[in-house]
């Protein structure tokens, strides 16, 4: 009941005094809009990289061997970038040494790509696309499911077969209610035969996967290819972590071995997997993470210092009611119960404002910037829970003046 | 022998009743005897005034009737309960059954409407919403202020206002009407008024007890009670003969 009366009264009093509210509560809206802001942003980004980023360009178990390193952690000097620049392109011969050096691999394709300005079909066309020239299962080891027709087979590459398997969004841009199985698209000066479209993965970055073409690698190379002799990369699936280990270092062994480098010297090549790119996103999470707990609480201890300020004038200016309660039959937990949650209601209406806040940080984030947003259930429900204890924390000692006041004394006051 | 005394509607039931009482405070390295022994006995449905100079020890008295207070020595039993040496959680579970307070500045809840005032005890008394609506209704009515439920006490005048607070003290069928200076803050037409209501209650049963300074207000009551110096100076019984012992 007058856990009830609490409450209402905290809201009236926010309701009554609305700029003075929002002074009392800014320390705490401020603490977990930031709090929310944070999560949501990062949550947003974190879940992006796990899903869909890291598993669509690298795949789950997967590594892959390219010529230098194209994620930059920020951990390299100039110098370590500069060597690695000359480092030799990665050729066939090389993806032999790999071949061999796991022959267990579950998976293993090369391929090339690069950006192209325009496929059609007929009069439609689609600009700003990608083509790649790769080995078969290529698309199986990306993760890319072939829901019509087929993918590249070794056949295709023996026979430098001028076939094509195409991204969703090439096949909505060129293909509309048509089925492109069989049809002839236009790729620069040559014609090629669709032979397959994988599925669309939609998304921030999907575009890069579902605006491509997949080539075979011998077609692409002599006809797209800038240098003829050069392999972008090569992709080694294996079936668990614990295997993908052990072919990295054995691949690591081999590629050296076969280029001559000594005990000591650099990797003339780069081995990338998504793991390498989640550890450096968790590093950064984890220092975004380490960094919130700091501000959060300097901004709700304030808040709470503020809120208490408040509770310690509104149990002063009634010292009568409390009197009155008493005399009809309010005990000491009553009044304390009362007050406290008079303060945590307070302390709730401005962790509310902070998550709204938060959130709308949040949304304009995703809105003017790539990145998406997400605001987890454990963070709102932990922006409610900090409220409630700044609230309870900060009312106790005001609550226990109130309850603790002598019925008689406080009956005369005023 | 409590249970057979509160299955009695005997009118003569003794509700509250004190052996020495006795009430000290310290001031400084003086001591004060507010009370100084006070043997008293009170019997159902009497209406009694409490009388004296200021510091005679009337206040005193009255808030350890009230249960506001433990007395220093002595023993004081309210309606077969030993009251003395209870805590202050205690202290509030009797004051919500058994005692309703009238105070002489009304003491309404400046913010809440009558019927919240009236609901009070009975939401410390821990009755649901819908039954506590209805009792505080029922009281208001009782002091002809159904009409006014929904009034804040700054929009009722200083007789209505003393009025929900005889309805709030009602409301949770108390043992005792506890009334100090009840007409102090208001006018002699409207002091009549509440005299009246007094009366009325007296007349269907209720106990009062009143401490006031004015003897046309005291001669109300069927007895008075005279304090001097903390004691008690004199029992002036009325018509009906209630004296109780000394």
């Amino acid at each position: 009941m007058f856990v009830l009366e609490g409450i209402w009264i905290a809201l009236q009093q926010v309701w009554a005094h609305k700029l003075k509210s929002a002074f009392t509560l800014i320390g705490v809206i401020i603490g977990i809009t930031f709090l929310i802001a944070v999560i949501t942003v990062v949550e947003g980004m974190n879940r992006y990289v796990q899903e869909d980023f890291a598993g669509s360009l690298f795949g789950v178990n997967t590594f892959t061997v390219v010529r230098r390193s194209r994620i930059s952690t920020g951990a390299e000097t100039q110098e370590r970038r500069r060597e690695q620049a000359r480092n030799p392109d990665l050729t066939l011969h090389d993806v032999q040494v790999v071949r061999s050096a796991v022959p267990d691999a579950w998976r293993l394709a090369y391929s090339s790509d690069r950006g192209f300005d325009e496929v059609s079909y007929k009069d439609r066309r689609r600009r700003n696309i990608r083509l790649i020239g790769a080995s078969e299962g290529y698309e199986a080891l990306q993760g890319w499911e072939v829901t019509r027709g087929r993918g590249l087979t070794p056949l295709d590459e023996r026979r430098g077969l001028k076939v094509a398997v195409i991204g969703a969004e090439i096949e909505e841009k060129l293909f509309p209610g048509l089925d492109p199985i069989g049809k002839e698209i236009r790729i620069g000066s040559q014609r090629f035969e669709v032979v397959g479209v994988w599925d669309k993965q939609g998304g921030l970055f999907g575009n890069i996967r579902d605006a491509s073409i997949l080539l075979p690698f011998s077609v692409y190379r002599q006809t797209f290819a800038r240098d003829p002799s050069d392999v972008d990369q090569i992709s080694v699936k294996m079936r668990s972590l614990e295997e993908m280990e052990a072919a990295q270092l054995a691949v690591e062994g081999a590629l050296r071995a076969d280029r001559g480098l000594r005990p000591g010297d650099e990797n003339s090549f780069w081995i990338e997997t998504s793991s390498e790119l989640l550890d450096t996103w968790d590093k950064i999470v984890r220092v975004l993470f380490a960094a919130i707990p700091g501000l959060v609480s300097i901004s709700l201890v304030v808040g709470g210092i503020v809120i208490m300020n408040i509770m310690l004038l509104s149990v002063a200016g009634r010292v009568r009611e409390i009197g009155i309660r008493k005399a009809v039959g309010a005990r000491r937990r009553d009044i304390l119960i009362q007050f406290l949650a008079e303060s945590s209601t307070l302390s709730i209406v401005g962790a509310s404002i902070g998550i709204l806040l938060g959130i709308g940080i949040g949304k304009g984030v995703e809105a003017f910037t790539p990145m998406p947003a997400s605001v987890p259930p454990w963070g709102i429900a932990l922006a409610l829970t900090l409220g409630v204890l700044v609230g309870v924390g900060s009312g106790l000692y005001p609550a226990y003046r109130a309850a603790k006041q002598d019925p008689i004394v406080a009956l005369r006051s005023e | 022998m409590n249970g057979e005394q509160r299955m009695q509607t005997n009118a003569n039931e003794v509700i509250i009743e004190t052996h020495g009482l006795t009430k000290l405070y310290q001031m400084g390295s003086e001591t004060i005897h507010a009370l100084a022994g006070v043997d008293m006995q009170i019997r159902r449905n009497e209406y009694i005034a409490i009388m004296g100079p200021s510091g005679s020890g009337k206040s005193t008295l009255m808030n350890l009737i009230g249960c506001l207070d433990t007395p220093t020595d002595g023993e004081y039993i309210l309606n077969g309960t030993p009251v003395q040496g209870l805590d202050d959680d205690e202290l509030a579970r009797i004051r919500n059954r058994e005692i309703g307070f009238v105070f002489q500045t009304f003491n309404l809840l400046p913010r809440a409407s009558a019927l919240h005032n009236v609901e009070l005890p009975l939401i410390y008394a821990g009755i649901p919403a819908k039954e506590r609506q209805e009792k505080a209704r029922n009281a208001l009515a009782t002091v002809d202020l159904a009409d006014r439920t929904h009034h804040k006490p700054n929009e009722l005048s200083g007789g209505q206002r003393q009025r929900v607070a005889i309805a709030r003290a009602l409301v949770n069928d108390p043992s005792i009407l506890l009334a100090d200076e009840p007409t102090g803050n208001l006018d002699s037409k409207t002091s009549e008024e509440i005299m009246k209501v007094f009366e009325e209650l007296h007349a269907s049963g209720q106990t009062i007890i009143m401490v006031t300074h004015e003897h046309d207000i005291s001669e109300r009551a069927q007895r008075v009670v005279t304090l001097r110096d903390g004691l008690i100076e004199s029992h002036d019984a009325k018509a009906d003969g209630l004296m109780a012992g000394v």
